[in-house]
């Protein structure tokens, strides 16, 4: 790739990027050194092979190098399908930066020792009321974005109360779960029956909105030798009189009940 | 009088092009921002319960495209400039899809496509069931490219299907401004085309969706562009555009069926117009690159895909049938913008007079623009094709006015838009060329894209849905909680791993993607019905037992058939989250032997009814 500069920007870039985006711990951080390397050179590697001795312009070579990139990502998944490995991290920034560096050899060698490619010259941004524009654009638009991450609260959204029941494999105790997402912190009562024999069990318990609790209870009376069901009646310490949720599952009998 | 199109005339001075033109880019950048921030803010509001009309939104979406367009307009722009000006348009109207979501998926196909990326993630592997739409995980091109972001950065689905969505969105925009370019031979009508491409219907949330069609539509017209480029060119570099099309018809074969037949259809349509105008199949004809989409379309569909047939087959047999009711009176048209859900809210009578008032406006503006386009270009068969997917498009409005045709309809509107974006650009530059290039005849049509722009909005998209609504928000003493059916899709995903659900459809779409179970709904299976009768038949429990559906999810809430209404917070003041079924239709799996009621939340039960068996 002697004497084409671009290209081997191109093949080193694509090499740095497979490598920190792999180990680099931040899923973010990864991602941004990444980017390029996902939508950006894998694509123009590959124009730059099509079109190695007539140079396209800027704009169409912009389209060329985002939709290849996105092409690569959609049919390397294919490839990498039937691939050892399949479509893991290591395979992917392999596949990716292999895609990349052949394509740059393939280009530099269709180019030959054709005058290469002039690369585009940045110029360096002055503090100009375009820049702080900008600028105030950019952190307009960032802010926009965190606002959409802030959960607010919302009172006119009806809170509620999950409650469930799974009896354990042995059948000697029930596992019942609690769940808040009531808008208040809520007190509870709970009520555990056995169908049959009616004998009952009671616990009280308090959650935080978004809290939930699991208790293992043992069921009353002990094992069951035939199927009977268990009924779990949860109470508002509010309304003690008016059951709020109920459930029930089977025991006695193999897998019954969840 | 016509308005000549050339480099010449309508193209930026070559002046502009050297940098003696101030940039409006900074001003843009701004107002984007500030746009942004609108959005954000009326989505905000609304996730919070304190407000639902749109009206915040609007302006929003108003302070970011009115400025770019009056820019667009004006011959002093550059071509790097009107590029940028519309790649920021697409970016900023992107946002308002992303600002009423973020962080979660919210739109029924993006729930399905989501549970093919966490199989992906899972496995390693492509072409894992998805029980919901069984077709999606054989066009896995959208999943697949998210499978190197998640997989090698570790970001998550959301993100990593937010940002592959956003480049694809920016490569339609390019490739869109290109395409026009090389056809008109003027950047100011490639720009006004490509802005004017954003009124179409399903430009503001449902193209902007993490799905496969967002990606593949954007990848055609990088195959549209690449062939208009090439019928440029000559001898021995015409074979150089040969690899970046085929490649990119592959890709389009692999990530969406109906995008993959549209490139068959343009390609073929374009092979033959360029035989009719020149009258010879040599290149630049593009044949061969028709014959090798439609091969390999067939090869996919066939070989790896069967099972697209059945999906396809009755949505369209359903549309023309219905068609066929409609004209001939059996059944009357479906009401504009009436929702298909009893829970959809009315949408109000000023918005109604906008959303018409667009299309009318459209309708309106395209005969002139089409006299354009033909007085100058009718030699062209991207030209022709343009002018014939802009009549087309106003006969898929027709479409809409039936029920089961409607989705047809409104499909293929963002293809046929294309056309119809082309061709209203002429009709800007031929009013621009009649009243003179005043400030107020900038102005007046600026406006006249304002109410398109809305009117599209209103008439592509539920008003009730054009801003978010709660699904996980902060509660009064603290913390954060979750709406009915997305704690009870989490509670699956803990407590009943690998379970099989028969479920209601907006509570199948959350069980799928979020609690990764195997979900059957809607009516084929017939589902929905044990779902919604007061009593079970004997057919029903044995189609239960057929399907090998121990769980079995209750939902008392009317809108758990609503994939677009129904995975929300109920809210004060709209009586308890809607309309409900009645009791005893939730109740009725108790009185099965040994059935077991596991979970409830109050709205939604899970019942198990494995001991039955």
């Amino acid at each position: 790739m002697r004497g084409h500069k671009d290209l081997r920007l191109t093949a080193a870039a694509a090499a740095v990027s497979a490598l920190l985006a792999l180990v680099l711990p931040v899923p973010w951080l990864s991602m941004l050194v990444a980017a390029p390397l996902f939508f950006l050179l894998p694509g123009y590697a590959l124009a730059s092979i099509a079109f190695a001795r007539r140079p396209r312009g800027l704009a169409p070579l912009l389209g060329l190098t985002l939709g290849l990139s996105l092409s690569v990502l959609v049919l390397g998944s294919l490839v990498l399908n039937y691939a050892p490995g399949g479509l893991r991290a290591v395979p992917w920034a392999l596949f990716l930066a292999l895609v990349t560096l052949l394509a740059c050899r393939g280009a530099a060698l269709r180019r030959g020792r054709t005058r290469p490619l002039p690369l585009p010259r940045l110029r360096r941004p002055r503090l100009s009321g375009a820049v702080v524009l900008s600028a105030a654009g950019a952190a307009l638009g960032i802010a926009a974005i965190a606002i959409a991450f802030v959960t607010f609260d919302a009172p006119d959204a009806i809170g509620y109360t999950e409650l469930w029941m799974q009896p354990a494999p042995a059948s000697e105790a029930v596992s019942i779960g609690v769940g808040s997402q009531e808008q208040e912190d809520t007190r509870y009562r709970l009520e555990i029956e056995r169908a049959r024999t009616s004998r009952t069990l009671s616990r009280s318990l308090s959650l935080d909105p978004g809290e939930s609790d699991v208790l293992r209870i043992p069921i009353p009376g002990g094992p069951a030798t035939r199927p009977e069901r268990v009924i779990a009646t949860l109470y508002k310490a509010d309304s003690p009189g008016r059951p709020y949720r109920r459930v029930n599952a089977w025991i006695g009998t193999e897998g019954a009940g969840g | 009088m016509t308005v000549r199109a050339t480099s010449g005339e309508v193209e930026a001075p070559a002046a502009a092009d050297r940098g003696r033109t101030s940039s409006f880019l900074p001003v843009a950048f701004v107002a984007t921002g500030a746009g942004l921030m609108l959005v954000s803010v009326a989505n905000a509001l609304a996730r919070a319960g304190e407000g639902t009309s749109p009206v915040i939104a609007w302006i929003g979406m108003l302070v970011m495209a009115l400025p770019i367009f009056y820019r667009l307009i004006s011959r002093d722009a550059t071509i790097g400039e009107r590029l940028a000006l519309v790649c920021l348009l697409g970016i900023g109207l992107y946002g308002v899809k992303v600002l009423r979501d973020a962080p979660f998926f919210t739109f029924g196909d993006e729930l399905i496509h989501t549970q093919n990326a966490n199989q992906i993630g899972v496995h390693h592997h492509l072409f894992h069931e998805n029980s919901i739409l069984k077709v999606t995980p054989y066009y896995p091109g959208v999943e697949g490219a998210v499978s190197a972001l998640t997989s090698i950065t570790g970001i998550s689905i959301y993100a990593a299907g937010t940002i592959v969505i956003g480049v694809a969105r920016v490569l339609l925009m390019v490739t869109l401004f290109i395409l026009f370019r090389r056809v008109s031979g003027s950047a100011r009508v490639a720009g006004l085309g490509t802005a004017l491409y954003a009124t179409n219907f399903n430009f503001m949330f449902q193209g902007a969706q993490f799905a496969y069609e967002p990606l593949a539509l954007p990848l055609l017209l990088m195959v549209m562009m690449a062939v208009a480029e090439r019928e440029s060119e000559s001898g021995s570099q015409l074979r150089d555009w040969s690899a970046p099309i085929l490649l990119g018809i592959a890709a389009i074969v692999v990530t969406h069926h109906l995008t993959s037949y549209a490139t068959v259809i343009v390609l073929a349509v374009l092979s033959l117009l360029g035989w009719f105008v020149n009258r010879t199949w040599r290149p630049p004809n593009p044949w061969r690159f028709a014959v090798f989409a439609a091969v390999l379309a067939a090869f996919w569909l066939f070989v790896v895909a069967s099972s697209t047939v059945g999906y396809l087959t009755p949505v369209l047999s359903n549309a023309f049938d219905a068609i066929g009711n409609t004209v001939q009176g059996e059944k009357a048209p479906r009401g504009l913008f009436q929702g298909s859900s009893a829970a959809a809210g009315e949408t109000p009578f000023p918005a109604r007079i906008l959303g018409v008032g667009g299309v009318l406006l459209l309708l309106l503006a395209l005969p002139f623009g089409l006299r354009q386009v033909w007085t100058h270009f009718r030699r062209r068969p991207f030209a022709i094709i343009f002018c014939l997917s802009a009549i087309g498009f106003f006969g898929t409005l027709a479409l809409r006015l039936t029920p089961p045709a409607w989705e047809t309809g409104n499909r293929a509107s963002e293809f046929l838009f294309i056309g119809l974006a082309f061709v209203l650009a002429f009709t800007v530059l031929w009013a621009m060329s009649r009243w003179s290039e005043s400030t107020r005849t900038k102005a007046l049509l600026t406006g006249a894209f304002g109410v398109v722009l809305l009117g599209s909005t209103i008439s592509g998209w539920p008003w009730d849905l054009q801003l978010t609504r709660p699904l996980e928000v902060g509660a009064k003493d603290g913390g954060t909680i979750v709406s009915q059916p997305l704690a009870s899709a989490e509670w699956t995903a803990e407590e009943l791993p690998d379970g099989r659900f028969a479920t209601a459809t907006a509570d199948a779409d959350l069980m799928l993607a979020v609690g990764g179970q195997t979900v059957i709904a809607g009516p084929y299976p017939n589902v929905e019905d044990i779902l919604s009768n007061p009593k079970l038949e004997p057919w029903q429990t044995e189609l239960l037992r057929e399907e090998d559906l121990r769980y079995l999810v209750a939902d008392r809430r009317v809108a758990s058939t609503d994939v677009m209404r129904g995975y929300y917070f109920a809210t004060k003041g709209e009586s308890a989250g809607g309309p409900l079924l009645q009791k005893r239709i939730l109740t009725k799996y108790l009185k099965l032997p040994r059935a077991s009621r596991i979970y409830t939340n109050g709205s939604i039960s899970i019942y198990d009814l494995e001991a039955r068996k």
